[in-house]
């Protein structure tokens, strides 16, 4: 008995022994992500800012054992901004880099290149910037989900905004491609909705992106003299925008003014105090408004490591890494299939807040927020005052009005 | 009336500016008979540079002015020295490869210095504000924007005219081989053109920053700007990138008022039309 004793003690030792070894070994083997974003030209920010964030959040998984015991590692690539750019980076990840999930993203244009294509890759592509609802619309695929908000989100909370001013005839300014044209629509479709009485000029504004002198259109719409004026320009071209419009009295009419992109951190921060006050500007996610402990911890850290307070673009990356973590978790392994399913009508918290992926579609419920800016001496941004965050629930359309057809 | 006032003010000052960045462009080709792909990205160094000595450093814009255009002559001076003297006798599909490589290594060095991240820069207290202009408001600053280009052209046209350094370029500029033989040492005068074109790209620069966000690639956007700025005036042609300037300002300035829903295919549209009417382009000598 005493002799069985031991014997069993002595193979549970190298049951134990062998148990361990294997789970060093696994540790060692790591989750593969592959990340594409712009790196160069204009927009390279944009890159930059979704890199911060992805990094931050793989580094605190680590830092805290991983998933499943195996540690992340991410590799990123270049979208140049251009959609077969991107494509070729994709291929290039998961055949060669053999990375078990896709993030990334940043202008419409290159996701609507890139999504019909991603079924063929079989790996779950988490989109974290591009905002054109065809992808989780009628471009949905099983593959693709957007944890970011969208056109549809991001402008139905403009006119939200709008539809509580007392302005009744409106006009637009917005970048000459698709997203500064979607946005107009849907302003009108939204506005219209909500207030009936809405009437929208037939001239709008749509110069082409990229441009360095808005000076024509501005004075246009000072001739015109509208009640509000809706702006969907971004990044440079909206910086470009804000200062020619302050030097020629623009933000002195007597005009609402609305942008929907006028938030972004990037923007804010190199305006300074330029930014004019009395703006409603709105953005995708703001630090300062998602009230919950996953948001003071990102924005601490992001703070601690590069002294500037989170932008969107960095909140969206960090938000997908760990809804990609959540994923992995619920499925308990790392299957590209069994995230692809996982990640379906999945609910995680993030900064932002509780993010849920619906089955419907693969969109995150998720809102926009709003605010009036305001020049405060202590910031180096301007704040937003009133600050309003917008429900995902109220902003995002129903399943049957995306295009989305999951269900085949 | 306003608006159309407001259009040719707008197409002036967009047309000088535009001067300013080409004008250096059809110099360069002009003597050293190279396109100057990195040329956009001349310009986006000046910019910088008006952020890092007003921003930064917190010197007056005036200083920036001077320091500005001075700083990236001396480099571009360095670049032809090092890159550029070596290959003015290889085909021209060289000579593009290598500005272009250029631009790519200016756009990287950029993003390393001062990271991705998107500037502005202050105008001086004096040239911020409005004034009115026959019912219209224009900015104070549009005034200096135009009296530069005043100067710079002004200063240009005297300078290959009346001045001996002047002649000397354009000796070199139209017969090498002879220039050479009459003592003149053409090595240093290419030296001298494209730092000073740099120069005036630069200038451009400077004078850009405090209305144009300042951004990594801003000089792509500017380069083809200019390129269609040489074609309508012609190239190698110093009055040419005037009024192929002006001309580009005006598609610009009245194209985007008075038909916004061009105004991406205008400037196209106007540079096919010279190219179909005048091939050479308005001022230029000789098809190429």
């Amino acid at each position: 008995m005493h002799k069985h004793l031991t014997k069993f003690a002595s193979a549970i030792a190298v049951a134990a022994s062998l148990a361990a070894g294997s789970s060093v070994h696994a540790q060692e083997e790591p989750i593969k992500i592959g990340a594409i974003y712009i790196f160069s030209g204009v927009a390279a920010t944009y890159g930059e800012f979704a890199q911060r964030g992805a990094d931050l959040a793989v580094e605190e998984i680590n830092a805290s054992g991983g998933v499943l015991g195996r540690p992340l590692e991410i590799t990123y690539e270049d979208s140049q901004i251009k959609a077969q750019t991107a494509i070729q980076a994709m291929r290039k990840l998961v055949y060669q880099e053999e990375v078990d999930v896709l993030m990334g993203l940043d202008s419409s244009g290159v996701a609507t290149g890139v999504v019909p294509i991603v079924p063929e890759v079989q790996t779950p592509f988490i989109i974290t910037h591009a905002a054109t609802p065809d992808v989780t619309g009628k471009l949905c695929n099983e593959w693709t989900y957007r944890v970011s908000v969208n056109i549809n989100q991001n402008v139905k909370g403009a006119a939200t905004m709008a539809a509580e001013t007392d302005a009744q005839t409106w006009t637009t300014v917005g970048p000459d491609y698709a997203f500064g044209r979607q946005s107009w629509d849907f302003f009108q479709q939204y506005l219209g909705e909500l207030n009936p009485d809405a009437e929208f000029s037939d001239s709008p504004s749509f110069p082409a992106f990229g441009t360095e002198d808005f000076t024509p259109f501005i004075n246009a719409v000072i001739d015109a003299q509208p009640d509000g004026v809706f702006v969907s320009l971004w990044g440079g071209d909206l910086v470009n925008f804000i200062r020619q419009a302050s030097d020629l009295g623009f933000f002195e009419q007597d005009f609402e003014v609305i942008m929907s992109l006028g938030a972004a951190t990037e923007v804010l921060s190199a305006l300074g105090d330029q930014m004019p006050e009395g703006v409603t500007v709105g953005t995708r996610y703001w630090y300062a408004g998602p009230d919950n402990p996953t948001n003071d911890a990102f924005v601490k850290a992001y703070r601690e490591r590069h002294g500037t307070p989170p932008s969107y673009n960095a909140q969206n990356a960090y938000a997908a890494v760990y809804a990609y973590k959540n994923a992995i978790e619920t499925a308990g392994e790392v299957d590209k299939a069994a995230i692809r399913d996982a990640l379906s009508g999945m609910t995680f918290q993030a900064p932002i807040g509780e993010v849920t992926f619906r089955e419907g579609d693969h969109q995150a419920v998720v809102g926009p927020a709003y605010g009036v800016t305001r020049d405060d001496p202590d910031s180096e941004i301007a704040m937003l005052e009133p600050l309003r965050l917008l429900a995902g629930e109220d902003v995002t359309p129903a399943v049957e009005d995306t295009g989305c057809n999951l269900a085949q | 009336m306003e608006s159309v006032v407001a259009a040719l003010w707008n197409s002036l000052e967009l047309g000088v500016l535009l001067f300013l960045i080409a004008v250096g462009l059809n110099i360069i080709f002009g003597v050293l008979n190279i396109i100057n792909f990195a040329h956009g990205a001349l310009y986006m160094l000046g910019a910088y540079a008006a952020f890092t000595l007003t921003g930064l450093l917190g010197l007056p814009f005036w200083i920036a002015l001077i320091a500005g255009p001075l700083l990236v002559a001396v480099l571009a001076a360095v670049v032809e020295r090092v890159m550029l003297h070596n290959i003015y006798d290889r085909p021209i599909t060289d000579t593009l490869l290598l500005t272009f490589a250029l631009l790519l290594i200016i756009d990287e060095a950029v993003k390393w210095v001062w990271g991705t991240g998107i500037h502005i820069v202050e105008p001086p207290e004096i040239l911020a504000g409005t004034f009115s202009l026959l019912g219209t408001q224009q900015s104070v600053y549009s005034l200096f924007v135009l009296a530069v280009g005043i100067v710079v052209g002004g200063g240009l046209w005297l300078f290959f005219t009346r001045t001996l350094a002047g002649k000397v370029m354009r000796a070199a500029a139209s017969d090498r081989k002879m220039s050479r033989l009459v003592g003149i040492n053409v090595p240093l005068v290419f030296t001298a053109v494209f730092a000073l074109g740099a120069g005036i790209a630069a200038l451009g620069g400077v004078i850009a920053a405090p209305i144009r966000a300042i951004s990594p690639g801003m000089g792509s956007n500017i380069i083809v700007e200019s390129f269609i700025v040489v074609v309508i005036g012609g190239l190698g042609s110093f009055p040419g990138a005037f009024l192929g300037a002006i001309v580009l300002g005006a598609i610009h300035g009245f194209g985007s008022r008075f038909l916004p829903e061009l105004n991406i295919v205008l400037p196209f549209i106007g540079m096919a039309v010279v190219l179909l009417l005048k091939p050479q382009g308005l001022m230029g000598r000789s098809a190429i």
